[in-house]
């Protein structure tokens, strides 16, 4: 279980991203956060590992409070919650393979690791994820000769080398086309039908209420709705988006 | 509805905007152009720029320039008759003796053999090569020799020439040599010795710049990590070093390696290794920067993922940044080794090896044929780094 109490974060420059934000997740749901840009959806998503500071609030996981975590501690934490971004964050120009295993990097704290000197348990680990997401025959080519969705897809295996029990998505399908957008959403799927929480943050809320089990909205850092993907009618939409917002489709 | 446009009617404030004034109308405009004007006439005069000049003495520069096509790389074979007769000055009791010429060989008489500074002698000289120019020597008993004058023998391989004996160390009864030697080429070529000089050391300066680059590195790169802004913002201590690297790199940078080189050269003294020394100062202020500023224009976004995924430190920097710097670094590095084989002709200007060494010499003594190898050497060498790097840096970047 997740809570996160009261999260409030203001940047250096005085910008409010977040204001007293407040919710729980439970194991096992598929959460997703609508808002326009700026709404604040990025932040908390990084708050939750900590790769951005939140200046007041507690973020509690399993009962372990992450706010208060030590560097030691908190790469231990980070270690079972994956990642993935909007662009990707792939090195471009290492081998997929070697993206995929510096997903295990939080397990293998070693010289070894340093030097690329992976076991072979490892690399099988490596392949075999490849493999889930389809791209296994791309292991060795260099990670900027990968399409969009391709790339995507090596940062969700990269994601499953950590052997998560929590996913964050941030605007994971915001640079690709429709198509693509629903392969990869069908990959976030399919791990959390295995057990593993999301937390995915989306532009479309077409796709939103496909694929989560719970949408909550932020606007201006504040959380302006939490619920079911039914309850968002007509009059929560424009309250969400603004009066000039029209809801557009995406097959 | 001819002054309809999508819908939005022509106004006041439409015209307006149109009608803005061109920037020729404006007075401030004109006082630029006189400050422009006056710039240049100052800078006309300033500089001594003199056309009339620049056409009028065109004809000075042709031989410098002639001699600078013609570099002095390869020479002719040639093959060579040499005939000695001795001389004795003053005369003694016992006169060295005149050869007795033999039939088809080289062979030479001279009028007397013994006598003193201003004697006429005069040499008759057969079984030479038939219409070959040579030339006539006198060689004092210490082998020093003096140009008499040029001959040239007849159709029958016959020589004649008359010639007074010039200013020469005589000694006391000592023996000197009239020496007549004819040349004519023998087919093909053969490198000069200046061709084997500015190899050896062009080879210097290359590996001089290499010495240098290298040495560079290895200093450059562990500053670059502490002059680069986002690796050093985190902390007050960290943003302190990196002001304190950033000046430091600049100061050093904007002292010449010409400078350098003048100290080096005092310090360690003449030669390739103060050479090295004052490009290698001057590489890591360059590079330092070069270095610091690719790392600042990584993209984070990798540094995050790796970040996320619970590694340590160490592991973000080898994973997440080394990867993205290594072809900047390449690139870098080999431009700078392209700039250190030219600096480095400037650094031996002041002794501080390599070729520029050579070629300030030849400069000096009016050999161009001798500097125009050196140059054409340095142009060759720069060609080549500059395609072989230009090549390189395309695979890699």
């Amino acid at each position: 279980m997740l809570e996160i109490r009261h999260l409030t974060k203001v940047y250096e420059d005085g910008t409010v991203a977040l204001e007293d934000v407040s919710f729980t997740v439970e194991d096992g749901e598929f959460l997703v956060l609508i808002g326009l840009s700026g709404s604040g959806k990025s932040t908390l998503l990084r708050c939750i590992n900590r790769l951005i500071e939140p200046t007041e609030g507690q973020i509690l996981w399993n009962g372990i409070d992450i706010t208060a975590a030590s560097k030691k501690e908190l790469r231990e934490i980070r270690k079972h919650i994956g990642m993935i971004f909007q662009q990707f964050n792939l090195v471009k120009r290492s081998s997929v393979m070697t993206n995929v295993l510096s997903g295990r990097l939080g397990y293998y704290q070693s010289w070894r690791s340093l030097i690329g000197w992976w076991p072979k348990q490892e690399m099988e680990r490596a392949i075999l994820n490849l493999q889930r997401v389809g791209i296994a025959d791309k292991a060795w080519n260099r990670a900027d000769a990968l399409s969009g969705g391709q790339q995507q897809r090596v940062g969700i295996a990269r994601a499953m080398m950590q052997e998560p029990k929590l996913m964050l998505a941030d605007e994971p399908v915001s640079s690709l086309d429709p198509a693509t957008s629903h392969s990869v959403l069908k990959y976030l799927k399919a791990l959390n039908e295995e057990g593993i929480t999301v937390l995915c943050s989306l532009h479309f809320l077409s796709l939103a209420r496909e694929y989560g089990s719970r949408i909550i909205a932020l606007k201006g850092g504040k959380l302006v709705f939490d619920g079911t993907p039914h309850e968002i009618d007509h009059e929560r939409f424009v309250s969400i988006y603004g009066e000039e917002a029209k809801e557009v489709e995406i097959e | 509805m001819s002054n309809k446009q999508g819908g939005e009617r022509i106004t006041n404030k439409t015209r307006e905007l149109v009608q803005r004034k061109p920037s020729y109308a404006s007075w401030k405009f004109w006082i630029y152009v006189i400050i422009a004007i006056a710039v240049y006439v100052y800078g006309w005069h300033a500089t001594q720029i003199n056309l009339k000049t620049l056409v009028k003495d065109a004809h000075l520069v042709k031989p410098l320039v002639s001699d600078l096509l013609r570099p002095d790389f390869i020479a002719r074979n040639m093959e060579m008759q040499q005939v000695k007769a001795p001389f004795q000055m003053p005369c003694t009791a016992n006169p060295p003796k005149n050869m007795t010429p033999e039939p088809g060989k080289p062979s030479m008489v001279v009028s007397k053999t013994c006598g003193k500074i201003g004697d006429t002698l005069t040499i008759k000289a057969t079984g030479l090569r038939p219409n070959t120019k040579g030339r006539l020597w006198w060689e004092d008993p210490i082998g020093q020799r003096d140009l008499l004058m040029e001959v040239q023998s007849d159709t029958n391989g016959n020589l004649e020439a008359t010639f007074t004996i010039p200013e020469v160390r005589s000694g006391e009864g000592e023996i000197s040599h009239i020496v007549l030697e004819i040349k004519w080429p023998a087919g093909g070529f053969h490198f000069t010795k200046t061709a084997k000089l500015v190899l050896n050391k062009i080879i210097e300066t290359v590996f001089l710049a290499l010495m240098a680059t290298t040495l560079a590195i290895f200093i450059a790169i562990p500053i670059s990590f502490l002059a680069a802004r986002n690796l050093m913002s985190g902390s007050l201590i960290g943003k302190l070093v990196y002001y304190l690297t950033r000046t430091f790199l600049n100061i050093f940078r904007s002292i010449e390696p010409l400078i350098w080189g003048l100290i080096f050269v005092v310090w360690v003294g003449i030669g390739p290794f103060a050479g090295v020394l004052a490009l290698t100062v001057h590489s890591i202020a360059a590079l330092g920067k070069l270095y610091s500023e690719a790392i600042e224009s990584i993209d984070p976004g990798p540094i995050e993922a790796i970040t996320a995924t619970g590694a340590n430190k160490l592991q973000v920097i080898v994973y997440g940044v080394i990867p993205q710097m290594i072809p900047p670094f390449i690139a870098f590095t080999l431009y700078r080794w392209d700039i250190n084989v030219r600096m480095s002709t400037v650094i031996g200007l002041v002794g501080g090896g390599g070729i520029g060494f050579l070629l300030i010499q030849w400069i000096n003594l009016m050999q161009f044929r001798q500097a125009a190898a050196a140059i054409w050497a340095i142009t060759l060498v720069v060609w080549t780094l500059d395609y072989a790097s230009a090549v390189v840096r395309e695979k890699l970047v």
